[in-house]
């Protein structure tokens, strides 16, 4: 027969260790960014402040729909998003917490979104991806939406099924109406242009020879040449204002039904501070989202004066972008 | 009248259907197992035996009819005991020894309930029984056809059930090794004073093995008594044939003798009118025709068949053929006239053998015309 | 009473229950794609359903199927026919051949398809070769027709093996030629063999998304993908299964007019016949040289291929990643072949033991899970888990589940093969001695079948290790096989990091593949 006084010692051991691990400070967040990419800043996180941080690594929609689908029971208190779309899904489905003025406040207009849910950490310019070895510069198009012109038959390629393309698609939905864009993409599919999976195939496909530009992220290109300074693409920026120059950002949530919502607050904060604001600039080659950050071709001042004038909430009305898409055989 | 007081076995009416538009595959079979009796259930593929024989084991459930086993009943209309708790043995046509098994292990399967030592005892008792214990350690695969069924018996004595069912046991031995199989069997049974129930559609293994004899035709059961009252008083056409070649005639009947196709013969019970008659070609004999004897009832010799210790005659008479046995002294060749004559009476057969009727009592009895119940 | 007879009639429960759990299993959740499917906003419902793209998209599968069929039939064709009917030198060499490719899954041979061309791909860098990549249509059709022809390729040699040779030299001694014998009298004796082994392949196509993905070429299976990925109500997702299915459901009721009943590999009894042997001669030589060119194709370019990037250097993380993704896929497979004996033995029991239309039906579905596309069948696991049993949504058991009933069928074969050779006797002979009916099952018959499961478990294993669609939608967020990483990588034209993934897959397949041969030659 097992004695009280034996099992004493156990107990005590058992609810200490449960007391001290509901006791100490843990946020989950569901992360659709790169573990290469968050891993390093959340350690210095967690060194700073003492908070637990346990994260999920998956893709960004899949996690999105799962924060919607578990509901309130979702065990995630922030949700890192690669794109605005998603956080936009998140916000029409009233899942997330409207958060504290001060987050924002160091922000450029362009980054801040009124309904104040969500928040941009880090910026990714679309620009156009073109062969520099066998297309002339001088010739490259001043609107993305001069690329349905005959001398670019069959040779630009482009991703439906990526999100930041979609990103895209909604803000050109926003300047420039419904209509316009409809009508955009039926001219260039009608001009051949060629679908591919996502934005690496692209830029592949660019090195194969098989399309000479392509729409895609800033960062695949400058990522690239870091390593390779014989790398056969080159990056062209479309006149100042032009929908093509948009910067499409990464961004947190909350989720309203976190219990950890104090510590969630400042893992945000922490993301717009100058540490991981660098760390955006430098180690993952985006653009940060204050000005006044280091010194280096990716400064946010760099491409301020170029991106078209829209407002982040705009960029929330993924559904009928996608519903678009499907309507002209997009997807 | 039977005597049903301390029978082992009691069943009756069993009776089963495989569909409602076909005639039942055993119709309202009656028959009774005495302690220490050997009996054989005959009968043509198909005709239910081995139907009866699972619904006994409870294989197969009856749909009317029980079964009795020691007073206890073990099927009846409410009641079904499941096999494993019937306390009968089972021996299989293809013998279904577990191959994974040796001839040991095989043997003290059923053994259960009982200590190690115990059960290693009673494995090498029956083993030595039927003389397989050089072979314990074997594995079924390794051992003949008969030595096969002779340890599927052994594991089925074993645990000492009350009865031993055997399915066509002897049916998938070569031709030579089934006499002396046999033989065997029935000396073991003997030996273990155990009641068993054998289904055959081999005649004369129905006759050397069995104590008695239940006669099996399109699901009825038809006859039953010891070998030789089957063998030597059929009650039907289908009996008769069944068991051996026979002769049958019409006759006229007047009393206790009757006019048949070789003249006047005696039966073996009074009857009048026309009748059917069945006599055995070894209860004839022949004799040189004659102008005086030969009185219509003569015959000629169709065919002879030397067969070394005996001969069988295959005679034309005026009407009809018979065959006769008899022993190799018989001078007569093809071609002589002869005349037959009978050295037993002839077995005067029910009229409609095809068309069973309740009130027929189908255990022989020594009463003469009168039906009993 | 009546009631009473019929249900000692039905197998016993133990194993009914588990296989009438197995057809709800799989029938349920496609209920509920219906549900979720008709719970979107019906005007885009409408539009999804009735737009000019899903004709395209159909248009393409059965044209992908169509092209599929018709190059599989020219490749397994002479393999089958040469090693059952020739004197080839090296027949169990052939024969291994002609199964190997099944080494290299479809997404595998995509990726070093695609690896091949290009100005930077291997023909490049090796020998200054640049060729388009292979792309849409004829990428799609070469990769998939290279990784499916053994399927028919068994199935027509079984056949070629079972048939009775009698009805040939009949044909001859009334005076038809070798041709017209091969005509009239041999091709139409394998329509079986022939339809079985279209059929597997058939559903094998309609169902691909790795390929046809990699390949950038829309088929049914591929739009349901992209609508599955790039949006956040799945609704529309849901529409597409349910049309991938309806040409699912089509197809397999077409087969099953042609053929009254499914068979997999097995058809005919495959007892070896002395047929007469064709000599070759100097013909073995084309033989050959048809063997080395599937052989290169199929197998020696991308084993090569994948070599070649690994070659080519490996980021580092990448080693770190590979060690999870191991332990994943095995964690996920491992279960999973278990539970598919569990399913499988029950319903091989009653079809052989107690034969009658509720057990026929019982096999169907086994089958089904087969059949069922596996992006539309992970679909409608995830809408049931949600709806249904929340606590297993996003769980490893439900892709473990999910696994086990789409890969069942494959072990009933080995499972079907044990019982057939069990004495059916024996069990009985434990009852009369006895035994209660399970313990009968267990200790007589069950130990007879071991041989039959390991190969049965075996098979789902190592099927389970190179899935790709399945696991694909239900494996919990963050949980990666060597399948996923593969295709993921692949999908981003990183083929120096896919190369470790694909070499570790290429090592479960080729078991996968020496099983099955062995398998084979031993039955034949």
């Amino acid at each position: 027969m097992v004695s009280r006084r034996s099992l004493f010692l156990p107990a005590l051991f058992i609810f200490l260790f449960v007391f001290i691990e509901l006791a100490s400070a843990q946020i989950t967040v569901y992360s659709g960014r790169n573990r290469a990419l968050v891993e390093p800043l959340v350690n210095q996180f967690e060194a700073e402040t003492g908070i637990n941080v346990r994260i999920r690594y998956g893709g960004t929609t899949q996690l999105a729909v799962a924060i919607m689908e578990e509901g309130r029971r979702s065990p995630a208190d922030i949700f890192w998003s690669q794109d605005a779309g998603a956080l936009g899904a998140l916000h029409s489905g009233d899942i997330l917490k409207v958060l504290p003025e001060h987050i924002a406040a160091t922000l450029p207009p362009q980054f801040t979104n009124p309904a104040n849910t969500w928040v941009a950490t880090s910026g990714r310019a679309r620009v156009l991806a073109y062969d520099k070895n066998n297309v002339d510069s001088s010739t490259l198009p001043e609107s993305v939406f001069d690329l349905t012109r005959p001398e670019w038959r069959g040779k630009v390629g482009w991703a439906p099924a990526n999100a930041s393309f979609q990103s895209f698609v909604t803000a050109m939905r926003a300047t420039e109406g419904d209509e316009r864009t409809r009508e955009w993409l039926r001219q260039m599919k009608a001009n051949g242009a060629v679908a591919y999976n996502n934005n690496n195939s692209i830029l592949q496909a660019i090195e194969a020879g098989e399309i000479q530009l392509g729409l895609t992220n800033h960062y695949y290109i400058d990522r690239a040449k870091s390593g390779n300074p014989n790398y056969g693409i080159e990056a062209h920026q479309f006149g100042a204002g032009d929908v093509g120059n948009l910067i499409n950002v990464a961004g947190l949530g909350i989720l309203k039904s976190s219990k950890q919502q104090d510590e969630a607050i400042a893992f945000v904060a922490f993301m717009l501070r100058e540490y991981a604001q660098q760390f955006f600039m430098n180690e993952v080659f985006e653009y940060p989202v204050t000005t006044g950050i280091g010194d280096s071709d990716r400064m946010l001042e760099s491409i301020l004066g170029i991106t078209p004038d829209i407002n982040l909430d705009a960029l929330n009305d993924l559904d009928e972008t996608l519903r678009m898409l499907r309507q002209t055989d997009l997807l | 009248m039977e005597k049903s007081m301390n029978c082992l076995l009691r069943a009756t009416n069993l009776t089963k259907r495989f569909s409602t538009q076909d005639p039942p595959v055993v119709d309202r079979v009656s028959f009774t197992v005495q302690h220490e009796e050997i009996f054989a259930i005959l009968g043509p593929s198909g005709c239910g035996k081995t139907t009866t024989l699972r619904m006994i084991a409870g294989f197969e459930r009856t749909d009317e009819g029980s079964i009795q086993l020691n007073g206890k009943t073990l099927e009846c209309p409410y009641t079904h005991i499941s096999p494993e708790r019937r306390g009968v043995g089972f021996v299989f046509q293809d013998y279904a020894l577990f191959p994974h098994l040796t001839v040991l292990e095989n043997v003290k399967f059923g053994l259960t309930g009982i200590s190690k030592s115990e059960r290693e005892y009673r494995a090498q008792e029956i083993l030595e029984l039927i003389g397989m214990k050089a072979y314990h350690n074997r594995k079924p695969h390794e051992l003949s056809g008969g030595q096969q069924q002779r340890v599927a018996l052994a594991r089925a004595l074993a645990p000492k059930p009350s009865m031993i069912l055997m399915d066509e046991p002897f049916s998938n031995l070569d031709a030579v090794l089934r006499q002396s199989t046999r033989n065997e069997v029935r000396r073991i049974l003997k030996e273990a004073k155990m009641s068993a129930i054998l289904v055959t559609h081999d005649q004369e293994e129905a006759l050397s093995v069995a104590d008695r004899i239940g006669v099996m035709d399109q699901g009825r059961l038809v006859q039953i008594g010891t070998p030789e009252e089957v063998y030597y008083r059929p009650k039907t056409k289908f009996v008769a044939q069944f068991l051996g070649r026979t002769n049958l005639f019409s006759a006229q009947a007047t009393g206790l003798e009757a006019h048949s196709n070789i003249g006047s013969i005696m039966l073996d019970k009074p009857a009048r009118g026309d009748v059917m008659i069945s006599i055995r070609p070894e209860h004839l004999t022949l004799e040189q025709a004659t102008p005086a004897n030969c009185s219509g009832t003569c015959g000629v010799i169709q065919n002879r068949e030397f067969k070394g210790h005996d001969i069988t005659y295959l005679i034309k008479l005026d009407r009809g053929d018979c065959i006769v046995h008899t022993d190799n002294r018989m001078p007569f060749g093809v071609g002589d006239n002869v005349i037959v004559r009978p050295l037993e009476p002839a077995v005067v057969l029910d009229n409609d053998s095809t068309r069973y009727t309740p009130d027929q009592s189908i255990f022989t009895s020594s009463d003469t015309g009168k039906s009993s119940a | 009473m009546g009631l009473a007879k019929n249900i000692q009639k039905l197998p016993p429960w133990y194993f009914l229950f588990p296989a009438i759990f197995v057809g709800i299993s799989v029938t349920l959740p496609l209920v509920y794609l219906v549900f979720r499917a008709v719970d979107g906003d019906w005007q885009q419902s409408y539009e999804l359903i009735f737009r000019q793209r899903n004709l395209t998209l159909l248009y393409n599968t059965l044209a992908l199927t169509g092209g599929v069929l018709v190059t599989t039939t020219f490749l397994a064709f002479p393999y089958a026919w040469l090693t059952s009917r020739t004197d080839i030198p090296g027949n169990k060499l052939i024969t291994l051949l002609g199964v190997m490719p099944l080494a290299i899954p479809g997404y595998v041979l995509a990726y070093s398809l695609l690896g091949l061309g290009g100005t930077n791909g291997t023909l490049a860098q090796l020998f200054g070769i640049i060729i388009d990549r292979p792309s849409g249509y004829w990428g799609s059709l070469l990769a998939i027709s290279l990784y499916t022809f053994p399927y028919l390729f068994l199935n027509l040699r079984t056949g070629f093996i079972g048939l009775d040779t009698s009805t040939e030299e009949a044909a001859r001694s009334l005076g038809l030629s070798s041709f017209k014998i091969l005509l009239k009298v041999t091709l139409p004796q394998l329509k079986p063999s022939f339809y079985a082994g279209m059929l597997i392949i058939g559903l094998y196509v309609i169902g691909d998304f790795g390929a046809v993905s990699l390949m950038r070429f829309e088929t049914f299976s591929y739009a349901l993908f992209l609508q599955y990925e790039s949006a956040f109500d799945r609704v529309y997702a849901a529409w597409i299964a349910l049309m991938l299915l309806t040409l699912t459901g089509t197809i397999l009721i077409g087969e099953y007019k042609l053929l009254k009943g499914l068979s997999f590999y097995r058809t005919g009894t495959g007892t070896a016949r002395k047929t007469k042997v064709l000599k070759l001669g100097h013909w073995k030589w084309a033989a050959f040289t048809f063997v080395f060119l599937v052989t290169l194709i199929a197998i020696i370019i991308p084993v090569i291929t994948i070599l070649f990037w690994m070659a080519q250097g490996v980021d580092p993380i990448v080693w770190n990643t590979l060690g999870h993704s191991v332990r994943s896929s095995v964690m996920a497979s491992a279960p999973a072949a278990v539970l598919a004996i569990f399913f499988a033995l029950p319903l091989a029991y009653i079809s052989i033991r107690y034969p009658s239309r509720l057990s026929s039906i019982l096999q169907r579905f086994a089958y089904l899970g087969y059949a069922t596309p596996p992006l539309a069948l992970a679909l409608a696991f995830i809408f049931f888990s949600l709806s249904a049993v929340p606590f297993l949504y996003q769980s490893l058991g439900l892709l473990v589940f999910a696994y086990a009933l789409h890969f069942l069928a494959e072990s009933m074969g080995p499972i079907r093969s044990a019982l057939y050779q069990a004495p059916p006797r024996i069990e009985e002979a434990a009852r009369s001695l006895g035994y209660s009916r399970f313990k009968a099952f267990w200790l007589t018959t069950f130990p007879l079948l071991k041989s039959g499961i390991i190969a049965g478990a075996a098979f789902v294993f190592l099927s389970a290790m190179k899935e790709l669609p399945i696991t694909f939608i239900l494996s919990p967020i963050g949980f990666e096989t060597l399948a996923v990483n593969v295709w993921s990588f692949s999908a981003e034209a990183m083929f120096a990091e896919a190369a470790p993934f694909a070499l570790c897959i290429l090592f479960f397949s080729i078991l996968f593949v020496y099983l099955l041969f062995a398998r084979e030659w031993k039955r034949a």
